[in-house]
């Protein structure tokens, strides 16, 4: 069975101070998965990657892929790079320059010595998959960036590894480019099926591409699943706000309601269980809409009142910076309506969110599986 | 697990192969050094106390360090002057930056004879000219004395003015022109911000090359050779030569007299290793990116070219004069002046085996310090596990830029005149000499090259399947080809005017150019020493041609 397994990861680097890139780390990859490892730099998350490459020793753990150990702490076993069954793609790109793409892309069969590849054209084949046909003949330096990634992401392919392994490929790319071989990159794994690990600090890459994702902090997972999983109910305040949801909105219950940020809050009202009395509301910047204080709240909703800080044009739309009590919030309004057209600082708004668009966290930041009740503002017991 | 058991014995197979390695490196570096010392130390320290008692040693020690002083301000005013001129050329005009290291490229026996003949106090051109002005008419020799320790000095701080202008200008091109455009538009001249904004920030690169600059004086055997003999103007390193040179041939003394320049040396290879540490700290940006900051300047143009005419193109000019005429006077008569003197060295067989022997052993040895260099580099920069035998191999070869070439030549001298392996008389002696003094220059431009190619591309090929011996054939040895071709041919410049462990190790019949111009310079053939002289300089120049053509431009910033 061709599965990737990762058991007991550890990973320390010495220094000052000593960090630890891998703590004790568990992960599966499926056949045909692709698994994208989302974090922030120093998360742990290439490392990772590297460790599954063979081009960092691990302190602790156990590492197979294909079913074959690769690494293995506890009995010894390090197997190198070159003998494990893996294709790697780079930030860089890391085409080496003194050879044409044609030998760029056939250095695996050559040096894995897969002669049936060579015999059928598997070269050429890759070439084309990532529409690079008409380059074979010619240098890398003579390239854009995203010819030279897409030639890389063959010569990743090329020898049908088990695993494809991918450092933050789209980084240096610059955003038409990212866009591109992005949906490129998908494409071909929807076409060819390979298992895959991607290592990214982009949200939305992540989401695009990955069947699952592993949201990393300080070398362990916080949260592995589907991309609408993790999109919808973030596991954890942490990987809330890494994923999108940058509005933090503290919540208390007060003198029987709700306030938000220090604001008593009008609208629906949540009922939580475990009976919590302060919680908080994390939530995108594009579900907290702004509007004025009298006109009538949209059901399912929650309302708090606050004053616009700047507004800032966003084509459709305006990105608001709006205060509530003592707490800052990033908002949308809509533009070019005929109630809103301006939004002066210093006005009096209302700030809104739908409750189903709020994930609920507890204070020690674990989300909270809320039961809502319907009500008015003073509704609502915790 | 079998391939558990098959990576235990891979890693003990490697473990055996390093040790080895650097077993043989100590040996070759370290172990005629200690030998020589032993030696100092034999019939209760008889070498120690032959020095002491030797008359003038408190004014030799005077002298070494005098030299070593003063040529350091000397190469570090002129040296700093140049990079700042340098840094301001206007663009047309870049190509200027390469001038001041002529005194690295040039042969220092060439320059240095070119000196005398210039300032002799009787027949020297210079000399000749000066006292035609009406102030000093009177005179009938003079006013120059280039026979004294001030010229010395003088003379091995021009030298020493390349090196230090390496060490800026490259430090200088790590700093980003912003900062200084900040400091020009924040209302400070352009010298204002030289001393206030680049010269600050160029602290540690000054604190570096200004200690290698004392050592490279201190271990100054040329210049005091050449001009000092005459006078009896002695300094450590010559005093070693004597001892070795006289006969009965006196290692103890020999050894005794460098002892101070090898603690010394030892001391800051040591401080170096310590204050520097990590590799990858000498990373620079390789210049690309660098801008010149502010306006470019016309006279800093002009201030390169008065000066490297005055301190190599004076030397050279009198050596074509010289070896153009029939004897040394400053009365030259353009008629007169022919090819005579080059003819008859090319029929000295002496002669022209010396330049056969040098070009060989100097390939012969280029060749070597490229491969134990290679595999230091990636010993040093890759290696994760015997981190104490990998310190020590750093150090062993780190060992030739401090302790000076002089003390190498007496060790090596001693050691292989004697069991077990006796090479003297052979060109050996004077390959395993040259490749040791490589050994740091091989191996920091190899370094640097590596450095500059960064990880990813070797981490491609193994993730591509193949192994490290296959991937530093199939990849690193193809990218490096620029950087080992230029170290190549510096190396060959380096070693074709090597002439101090020569003049030790050298015998009868083994020649190379530098001795063979000292023997005719000792019998007062000064014609035929300028022709030599002239030679030399030509086969350094084709080297220095390969080099940058192979190398690159910025080749010898790598140094």
């Amino acid at each position: 069975m061709a599965r990737t397994r990762i058991q007991g990861l550890t990973k320390l680097f010495k220094g000052n101070p000593p960090t630890t890139a891998a703590d004790n780390l568990d992960l599966e990859i499926e056949e045909g998965e692709f698994l994208v490892l989302l974090g922030p730099s120093g998360c742990g998350k290439t490392t990772t990657l590297r460790c599954l490459a063979g081009l960092e020793t691990p302190d602790a753990g156990r590492i197979s892929i294909g079913g074959k150990v690769v690494f293995d702490a506890s009995a010894d076993i390090e197997i190198a790079p070159d003998k494990r069954s893996i294709g790697m793609v780079f930030q860089s790109y890391a085409l080496w320059p003194h050879m044409t793409v044609r030998k760029n892309i056939e250095y695996p069969l050559v040096v894995r010595k897969i002669s049936q590849g060579l015999r059928e054209g598997w070269t050429e084949q890759m070439a084309r998959m990532v529409n690079c046909e008409g380059l074979l003949e010619r240098y890398p330096g003579q390239m854009s960036g995203g010819q030279q990634q897409r030639i890389s992401l063959a010569r990743g392919l090329v020898a049908r590894p088990d695993l494809l392994l991918l450092d933050e490929p789209l980084s240096n790319l610059d955003k038409l480019l990212r866009d591109q071989v992005r949906s490129q990159l998908h494409e071909l794994h929807r076409r060819l099926g390979f298992s895959a690990v991607f290592v990214t600090h982009d949200q939305n890459e992540a989401l695009a591409l990955g069947d699952r994702l592993a949201i990393m902090r300080s070398g362990r997972i916080e949260q592995l699943d589907t991309a609408r999983e993790v999109f919808e109910r973030p596991a954890t305040e942490y990987v809330a706000n890494f994923i999108g949801m940058n509005n933090r909105i503290p919540l208390e219950f007060r003198d029987d309601r709700w306030c938000g940020a220090g604001q008593p809050t009008e609208g629906t009202v949540l009922s939580l269980s475990g009976g919590q009395r302060q919680i908080t509301a994390r939530v995108r910047p594009e579900d907290l809409v702004v509007d004025l204080p009298h006109h009538p709240l949209s059901a399912d909703s929650v309302g708090m009142p606050g004053k616009v800080v700047d507004a800032t044009f966003a084509g459709r739309r305006f990105d608001v910076i709006v205060e509530v009590g003592d707490q800052r919030f990033q908002a949308w309004a809509p533009s070019g309506t005929d109630t809103l057209q301006e939004y002066p600082p210093g006005m009096s708004v209302r700030v809104t969110f739908r409750h189903a668009n709020a994930v609920f966290y507890d204070t020690q930041g674990r989300r909270i599986s809320e039961q809502r009740s319907a009500g008015t503002g003073k509704a609502g017991s915790p | 697990m079998i391939g558990g058991y098959q990576s235990r014995a891979q890693r003990r197979l490697r473990t055996v192969a390093l040790y080895s390695f650097v077993l043989a490196l100590a040996w070759m570096v370290l172990s005629p050094l200690v030998r020589l010392q032993a030696v100092a130390f034999e019939d209760g320290a008889r070498g120690y106390k032959v020095m002491f008692a030797s008359s003038g040693i408190g004014e030799t020690l005077m002298n070494t360090v005098g030299l070593a002083l003063g040529s350091l301000v000397i190469g570090m005013v002129f040296g700093t002057l140049l990079a700042w001129w340098a840094s301001r050329l206007p663009p047309n005009l870049r190509f200027l930056r390469a001038l001041p290291i002529l005194p690295i490229v040039l042969p220092a026996v060439a320059t240095v004879s070119g000196w005398a003949f210039l300032l002799s106090p009787r027949p020297g051109y210079l000399n000749a000219v000066m006292r035609m002005l009406p102030w000093w008419s009177h005179l009938d020799s003079g006013p120059v004395e280039v026979y004294s320790i001030t010229w010395i000095v003088i003379i091995t701080g021009f030298s020493l003015t390349a090196f230090v202008y390496l060490f800026v200008s490259s430090g200088m091109q790590n700093i980003s022109a912003e900062l200084i455009e900040a400091s020009r538009v924040n209302g400070s001249s352009a010298l204002g911000s030289f001393f206030r904004v680049t010269l600050p920030l160029l602290r540690p690169v000054m604190l570096y090359g200004g200690g290698v600059t004392l050592l490279l004086g201190l271990g100054q055997f040329t210049a005091p050779l050449l001009l000092g003999t005459n006078k009896g103007v002695t300094v450590l390193t010559t005093h070693m030569y004597y001892a070795v040179a006289q006969s009965p041939t006196d290692f103890g003394t020999a050894a005794a007299f460098g002892t101070p320049l090898l603690v010394f040396g030892i001391a800051v290879v040591l401080l170096q290793k310590l204050m520097l540490g990590d590799h990858s700290r000498f990373v620079t940006h390789g210049g690309r990116g660098f801008r010149v900051a502010g306006k470019p300047s016309k006279i800093s143009a002009w201030c390169i070219v008065v000066f490297t005419l005055v301190t190599s193109g004076l030397p050279m000019l009198s050596l074509v004069l010289l070896s153009l005429s029939s004897y040394w006077s400053p009365k030259i008569v353009i008629g007169r002046l022919n090819f005579d003197n080059f003819r008859q060295i090319f029929k000295e067989s002496q002669i022209v085996d010396a330049i056969l022997t040098s070009v060989s052993v100097s390939l012969i040895a280029v060749l070597i310090a490229l491969v134990i260099g290679f595999i230091v580099a990636i010993l040093l920069l890759r290696g994760r596990r015997h981190r104490l035998v990998r310190a020590l191999l750093d150090i062993i070869v780190a060992m030739p830029l401090g302790v000076p070439a002089v003390i190498f030549g007496a060790g090596f001298l001693f050691a292989y005149t004697r069991p077990p392996m006796v090479l003297y008389g052979t060109i050996w002696v004077l390959v395993v000499v040259y490749v040791t003094l490589m050994l740091p220059f091989t191996t920091r431009m190899q370094i640097a090259g590596m450095l500059q190619l960064g990880n990813s591309y070797l981490e491609a090929s193994r993730t591509s399947g193949a192994n490290a011996f296959w991937t530093d054939i199939r990849i690193t040895l193809p990218l490096m080809r620029s950087t080992i071709g230029g170290a190549a041919a510096l190396m060959f410049i380096l070693l074709t005017h090597e002439f101090t462990a020569s003049m030790l190790v050298r015998s009868p019949t083994n020649q190379v150019m530098g001795t063979v111009l000292f023997d005719y310079w000792t019998n007062g053939s000064y014609p035929l020493v300028a022709a030599i002289a002239l030679v030399m300089t030509l086969v350094t120049v084709v080297g220095m041609l390969a080099a940058v053509l192979i190398g690159g431009k910025e080749v010898f910033n790598k140094m």
